[in-house]
This record gives structure tokens, C-alpha cells and sequence, in this order.
């Protein structure tokens, strides 16, 4: 499995430079608007979206049939793509620590640490995008499956968006009880976030596993 | 340790036959794979023919589990295809008709890589082969010809002590000088008696120099499986007039052509044939030619 590591690694090093172009022009732009946070959210997502890149590769090369053929189970390969999007996941939140803590240095901010949740939550962004990505990716391919990132994605946010409208509109105040819960959450995030990311990621593998045991190249 | 591991794989991979397949069927829309026999003797090449769309990658993908069969059973060394374990699975090399490689890697890339997957891996094999194809180290891969992506594949099946060879349609589309370079590779493999090749083309020439078995496939059944030369020695041509195809019984004729000057005839059975038949004189004849007898000929 370190081999599929190894490959995909290989491959997104071939792209790098674009985090570097990346990090530059946020960063200047950070350091000029004199906020570091505006800077911080997309590093993750940037970083995570390579695992995409890899599939894509993967899918043009015919890259599975012939791993199939290796000394690797069906098992390795899925689990090479999981370990992948949590190595590539850390890289961005380490890229991001590190480059938000200069940028705070630079810009004397109040604290050194200030604006850290930002990375942090861009992991539990990232391991959630691809816990309900991955399975799908395993049943119907990358081509395939953009098609339904599309609406996975798309569909709730546009309908956030309209009962957010509606509710403002109306002037509609949401039931005490729903508020209550909202706040116990916001409250506990640092336990439940984790929590919550561990089980889904855990019934994201699962379903991966059993999909692609079944996949006929 | 790694000695006794070894040693344990090369007992394994010692069997009868490297590849067997009985009864495998296999059901597509639009498409049967319909009860597949054959058996490929260790240390032997065998050509696994057919027209494209015959079966013969849908065959392969089986052999390797890559599509489960609805029935029959694969085994390799005599171990169950579908449950084969790393160690002898890192004996196997695998070619396809593609080159299933990343187009931004590097040949450099490609020796990281496989050295992490394959436990047995050799890259100063590899290398040996890359200088012997004169494959660059520091060009992409998308910059290879497909001549060169193809010697890329095979420098990597050769590359981890492999003792099965199984290549799908590995010379199709290459011109003849890159062909008969790689024929000639497949030959210095097959010297060591405990190595086998599968090699599945549609170019019949290429079976005739190598290999010593040959296995036809056609509409998703195997018409043949056996010895090359005896297959030459036991079919041969009759060229008659068209009122004479009557005279011979059925059970002989593998197929018939006919034109304006009379008919042609594949014979099978020529021993017994010669000896009822005195009549009609059998010329010599090649596995090409019974291919397309079989496949295009009719049988009365």
C-alpha cells in the first residue's frame, strides 16, 4: 500500500507549484487587507482537493485494473485513497498553521495562535467533503461521480440559502429548542466535531470497502 | 528468512499447470462468455488467439479477478485465482494492451513506485532493461511512443522475478522491428523452464514464432486448445472442385471456402483422412489459416 502512497504523492508533487503561487498571492493579499484569517480558510480545501486530482489520473490511466494485478488487494486500494485524503488533509493544515503563524508574526497580530480554528476546521471540512465522496467515487468512477458532487453539494446549500431567505423574510425566529441545541453544539464543538468525523469517516470506509470488493474492471 | 520464503514460492509456483481454467462462463448484456477450458503447462508459451471481441481480454480480466465469473472456477499455480496470496501474486507479470501508467511520471517515478508495491522488486533489472529499450529516465511518459509505453510495461513485469507472464494483446499496434525485439525478450524469459507466458493477440504471426500451445477463441467459446505443431500436423488443405466437397464426410471438415475455381477445404484428422481418402492430396497448412476456417468458413 505504501506504494499507492508513493504514486499518488508523485503525482500531486507534480502540481505543487500551485500552492506556492497560491500562497504567495493570498498571502500578500492578507498581509495588505491586514487579515490573516481571510487567508487561512481555503488552504485545506486547496490541499484536499488534489485526492480528486489523483482519481482523475488514476481514471485515465486505467491505473486500477493494472494495480489489481499486483501484489495489492482490493481493500489496499481504497484504503491507500483514505490515507491519502487524511496525509493530504494534514499537509494543508500543517501548510496553514505555519504559514498563518508567520503571517500573524508579520501583521503583530494580538495572538500568535489567532485564527488557528480556521485550519483546524478545514479538516473536519475536508474528512466530511470526502466521507460522503469517496463511496461514490468507489461505485460509479470520478467522471461519473462530478456529476453528483454537484447536487450533493450544491442542493443543500441552495436550500440553506432559500429557507435562510424565507426565515429573514418572514421574520421568523427559530423554535428556542432548535436555538438551545445549536448553542450545546457551539459549546462542545471540540468533542463532537472529532466525534463526529471519526464515526462518518468510519461508515464512509465501510461502505467504500464493500463497494469496491464488488467492482468488476 | 527470505530465502525460506522464496524457497516455499518457488515449491508453490512448481505445479503441472500455471493457469487452469475449467467451466468458466461469464454473462454480459449482449455478450457469453460461454464455458471456457483451457490449461497453460508451467514453462511453456501459450497464444491465446482470437478475433477482437472474441473474449480473450474479458478471459484475462477473469484469470486475474478482476471480473467474477457466474461460474467455473480459475486457478493459478493450483491455487484459486480469486483468493491468490501476495507472495505469489508478486510472481505474476501483468502486460495490457495500454500502457495503465501515469502520463507525468517519469521512468524514475515509475522504479519508486513499483519498488514500494512489489516486495521482490529488482530495479537494477529494471534498469538493465530501460538502457536495453533505450527508454530515457527524465522524459514523461506522455512524451513515450506507444512502442516504447509497451517496452516500459513489459522492463516492469520482468522486473520482480516473475515466473507467469500474462499479456493482453502486448505487440498490437507496434511496428515489426519493435514485435520481433519483444518476441525475442519473451524467448530469453521462457529459457528458465520454471517460467510460463500467456500471451493473448490477435496477430497470429507473432503465436507461430513463440509459442508452443494455442488456444482459440471465438464468440466467447474456446473452438481449440493444444499443441501448436501438432495442430499444424494434424489440419491440412484440400483444394478441389466444388461438386467434390460432397465426397468428404463432415466429421473432417473444420470449414469450407469457395470460389469461382472450386472449393478449399480445412481438413482435421489428416492421419486418418490421408488413409480414407487417397483420392484428395492435403497441402500443408498454418494456425492463421485454420483461425480463419474456423472462424469464417462454413461447415457444409
Amino acid at each position: 500500500m505504501k506504494g499507492l502512497i508513493v504514486k499518488d504523492f508523485i503525482n500531486v508533487s507534480k502540481n505543487f507549484w500551485v500552492i506556492g503561487v497560491i500562497i504567495i498571492f493570498y498571502g500578500v493579499l492578507a498581509f495588505l487587507t491586514d487579515s490573516p484569517g481571510s487567508f487561512s480558510g481555503m488552504f485545506t480545501l486547496i490541499f484536499a482537493m488534489f485526492l480528486i486530482g489523483t482519481y482523475s489520473l488514476d481514471e485515465l490511466a486505467n491505473w486500477d485494473s493494472y494495480a489489481l494485478s499486483m501484489p495489492l488487494t482490493r481493500d489496499n486500494i481504497v484504503q491507500g485513497k483514505y490515507l491519502m485524503m487524511l496525509l493530504l488533509a494534514l499537509l494543508g493544515f500543517l501548510v496553514n498553521a505555519v504559514s498563518l503563524l508567520i503571517l500573524n508574526m508579520a501583521t503583530k497580530a494580538e495572538s500568535l495562535f489567532g485564527g488557528f480554528e480556521l485550519p483546524l476546521g478545514g479538516v473536519v471540512v475536508v474528512i466530511i467533503f470526502y466521507s460522503v465522496l469517496l463511496p461514490i467515487i468507489s461505485k460509479l468512477g470520478i467522471t461519473k461521480a462530478r456529476i453528483y458532487f454537484i447536487i450533493i453539494y450544491m442542493v443543500p446549500f441552495l436550500l440553506g440559502m432559500l429557507i435562510y431567505k424565507k426565515l429573514k423574510e418572514d421574520n421568523l425566529i427559530p423554535p428556542e429548542r432548535l436555538m438551545e441545541v445549536i448553542e450545546m453544539v457551539k459549546n462542545n464543538i471540540y468533542i463532537i466535531a472529532p466525534l463526529v468525523v471519526i464515526v462518518l469517516l468510519g461508515i464512509s470506509y465501510s461502505i467504500s470497502i464493500g463497494i469496491y470488493r464488488k467492482k468488476e474492471f | 528468512m527470505v530465502s525460506t520464503l522464496y524457497k516455499n514460492q518457488d515449491k508453490d509456483i512448481h505445479t503441472k499447470y500455471a493457469i487452469e481454467v475449467e467451466n468458466m462462463s461469464k454473462r454480459f448484456d449482449g455478450f457469453l462468455l460461454d464455458k471456457i477450458n483451457f490449461k497453460v503447462p508451467s514453462g511453456s508459451i501459450m497464444g491465446f488467439v482470437g478475433e477482437n471481441g472474441a473474449g480473450k481480454t474479458t478471459t484475462i480480466k477473469a484469470i486475474l479477478n478482476l471480473i467474477y465469473p457466474d461460474e467455473g472456477s480459475i486457478s493459478i499455480w493450483g491455487k484459486p485465482a480469486c483468493n491468490l496470496s501476495m507472495d505469489l501474486r508478486s510472481n505474476l507479470g501483468v502486460v495490457f494492451e495500454g500502457s495503465n501508467l501515469h502520463d507525468n511520471l517519469t521512468t524514475d517515478n515509475v522504479n519508486k513506485i513499483m519498488m514500494n508495491i512489489y516486495p521482490n522488486w529488482d530495479q537494477s533489472v529494471f534498469y538493465n532493461y530501460l538502457n536495453r529499450f533505450k527508454l530515457p529516465n527524465n522524459k514523461k511518459l506522455k512524451d513515450f511512443s506507444r512502442g516504447m509505453k509497451m517496452k516500459l510495461s513489459i522492463s516492469i513485469a520482468l522486473s520482480h522475478n516473475s515466473k507467469l507472464l500474462i499479456l493482453d494483446e502486448a505487440t498490437s499496434g507496434l511496428d515489426p522491428m519493435i514485435r520481433e525485439e519483444i518476441l525475442d525478450i519473451f524467448m530469453d524469459f521462457i529459457q528458465d523452464e520454471g517460467h510460463t507466458i500467456l500471451f493473448s493477440t490477435h496477430i497470429i504471426s507473432d503465436i507461430e514464432k513463440i509459442a508452443d500451445y494455442v488456444t482459440f477463441i471465438h464468440d466467447g467459446r474456446i473452438v481449440l486448445s493444444e499443441n501448436k505443431d501438432e495442430l499444424i500436423y494434424r489440419h491440412g488443405i484440400v483444394r478441389c472442385k466444388r461438386d467434390d466437397v460432397g465426397k468428404i464426410d463432415r466429421s473432417y471438415i473444420v470449414g469450407i471456402r469457395e470460389n469461382d475455381f472450386g472449393a478449399e477445404i480445412m481438413i482435421k484428422d489428416l492421419d486418418t483422412f490421408k488413409r480414407r481418402y487417397r483420392e484428395f492430396i492435403p497441402e500443408k497448412t498454418t494456425i492463421e489459416e485454420i483461425m480463419l476456417f474456423v472462424s469464417r468458413g462454413r461447415r457444409d
